[in-house]
């Protein structure tokens, strides 16, 4: 079983102050858990300040691992890092609010440009609020 | 005053009325006693046969009407098909998206909405959205007359899918009986954006342009033609 | 709920036994297969894969696993699959606070079961008590 979910690892990558996920796997709920404590860790380790979570490849997102993408904003806010879900697909979407999840307060992009220059943005925005 | 009558002569007719019953209630309707004799039992040989052949008219009447409701049927069925074909095709057509600016998309909704419309319009938005990245549409009902619970939250639906997808979705074009309606249905509309006319719209999405950084208004109109694709 | 739909001419399409985690997702991508083949639109086929992915997490976490099975056949004239999810534990005791929204009975479910049902077109439960419970969806094509 441990074996196993070693085999699904999904890779974090760190560019400059960000962390990019790309998750390209239909995922399980130990999955799900255990790729959000990683993300989670990384951050503490490498002190990145966003986050960008990929999902452009993923067909379905139930409320198990919806939950689990807003809960990592929130732990990653808690955190001082800043995560943005991109690239979701129309129909996931539509889904996912019919679910009843509508994910208040997870930032969203587009695509992977997007999503960056939200996160640089806030970055800047924070460094002039402090001098 | 007694008549001769052969018992066993009976009892082979009887048998004979029993038979052509019994096939009768089987579905041979060509079965018939065709009776010979001219005695007492004949009337009532004469009568079940009479009985035969009413009901056979009658069946064959009833075969031939049911065909006819069944031809009808189908008709009907091949026209609802046809109408639920073109029902469809008016559906795309109904609900185009354009980008009409660098990152603004506008979907002009005209007419009544009904739920299976605003679907295949919330679907297509958002395919479009993705597929040119624009990040910023107006969905302007100013040529919908009349907006029902089940309509509100499909449209609160798309903007909220939008938002999902990272774009922002406003709605402009309210008219004063929508916003009557809306309010009147207890639906909140304050998590949405929301314009009185397109123009505001318009303007409010060159403004957000404008402080996005990935887009620079001033380029656009110097350069407008470079940046096409 | 008296019964389930039901009807001997459904066309059995697949069978499978839940016990694992991975037995989730296996399932879950062959109900999208199976949407696919019947040419339903992508986000059918989305809104289908989902509400039995969220069914299979609550027959696996609350129901000890169990039985799935994909069936495709005409209700109500519409061509439609039918997935049919059958747990042996230990059911539910109000079936109606389970079906309304933002009710959870462990660690921090509340979509599942109103959730799936919002995302197909029919939707049949029937539950005993140290029996089990069975979850019918169906979704028109």
């Amino acid at each position: 079983m441990n074996n196993d979910l070693h085999e699904k690892r999904i890779p974090i990558i760190k560019i400059g102050n960000f962390l990019i996920v790309s998750i390209q796997v239909d995922m399980h709920d130990k999955l799900a858990l255990q790729l959000q404590s990683q993300i989670l860790q990384e951050i503490e380790k490498t002190g990145a300040k966003g986050v960008l979570i990929d999902i452009s490849v993923l067909e379905m997102v139930d409320s198990f691992i919806g939950r689990m993408l807003s809960g990592m904003a929130s732990m990653a806010a808690i955190m001082d890092a800043a995560v943005v879900i991109v690239g979701m697909q129309p129909a996931v979407a539509i889904t996912l609010v019919e679910l009843g999840l509508e994910m208040p307060g997870v930032d969203t992009a587009l695509n992977m440009e997007y999503g960056m220059e939200m996160l640089e943005r806030r970055l800047n925005d924070d460094d002039i609020s402090l001098y | 005053m007694s008549k001769e009558y052969n018992i066993d002569k009976i009892a082979e007719r009887i048998n004979r009325i029993e038979d052509v019953l019994a096939s009768v209630a089987a579905g041979d309707l060509d079965a018939r006693i065709n009776a010979e004799a001219e005695d007492d039992l004949s009337g009532i040989e004469a009568a079940i046969d009479l009985l035969i052949d009413d009901l056979t008219d009658e069946l064959k009447q009833r075969e031939k009407m049911q065909k006819e409701v069944e031809d009808k049927l189908s008709k009907i069925q091949e026209q609802q098909k046809t109408i639920l074909q073109q029902q469809a095709d008016l559906l795309e057509l109904s609900s185009p998206v354009s980008k009409v600016w660098d990152n603004v998309l506008i979907l002009p909704v005209i007419g009544t909405l009904d739920s299976q419309r605003t679907q295949v319009m919330m679907e297509n938005l958002l395919e479009k959205i993705v597929e040119t990245g624009c990040t910023i549409s107006i969905l302007d009902i100013t040529g919908v007359p009349t907006v029902d619970t089940q309509v509100a939250n499909h449209l609160l639906k798309t903007v909220t899918s939008a938002r999902l997808l990272g774009a922002e979705c406003i709605i402009s074009g309210i008219s004063p009986a929508i916003a009557q309606t809306i309010v009147h249905l207890g639906i909140d509309l304050s998590t949405i954006k929301t314009k009185a006319t397109l123009q505001d719209a318009m303007i409010f999405a060159m403004k957000q342009n404008k402080r996005s950084e990935n887009v620079k208004l001033q380029s656009l109109f110097t350069s407008s033609d470079e940046k096409e694709e | 709920m008296l019964g389930l739909t039901s009807d001997i001419n459904w066309e059995t399409l697949s069978k499978h036994l839940i016990d694992s985690e991975n037995n989730i997702v296996e399932v879950r991508q062959l109900v999208r297969y199976h949407a696919k083949q019947l040419s339903m639109g992508i986000i059918d086929q989305t809104r289908i894969t989902t509400a039995v992915s969220e069914l299979l997490r609550n027959m696996y976490n609350y129901g000890g696993g169990g039985e799935v099975l994909i069936e495709k056949g005409i209700v109500d004239d519409k061509i439609s699959l039918i997935i049919t999810c059958t747990d042996h534990g230990s059911g539910i005791e109000d079936l109606e606070l389970a079906m309304s929204d933002g009710y959870t009975s462990g660690n921090g479910m509340g979509y599942g079961l109103p959730g799936a049902k919002r995302l197909v077109d029919r939707f049949e439960i029937k539950s005993e008590l140290n029996m089990g419970t069975i979850v019918r969806v169906m979704k028109w094509k």
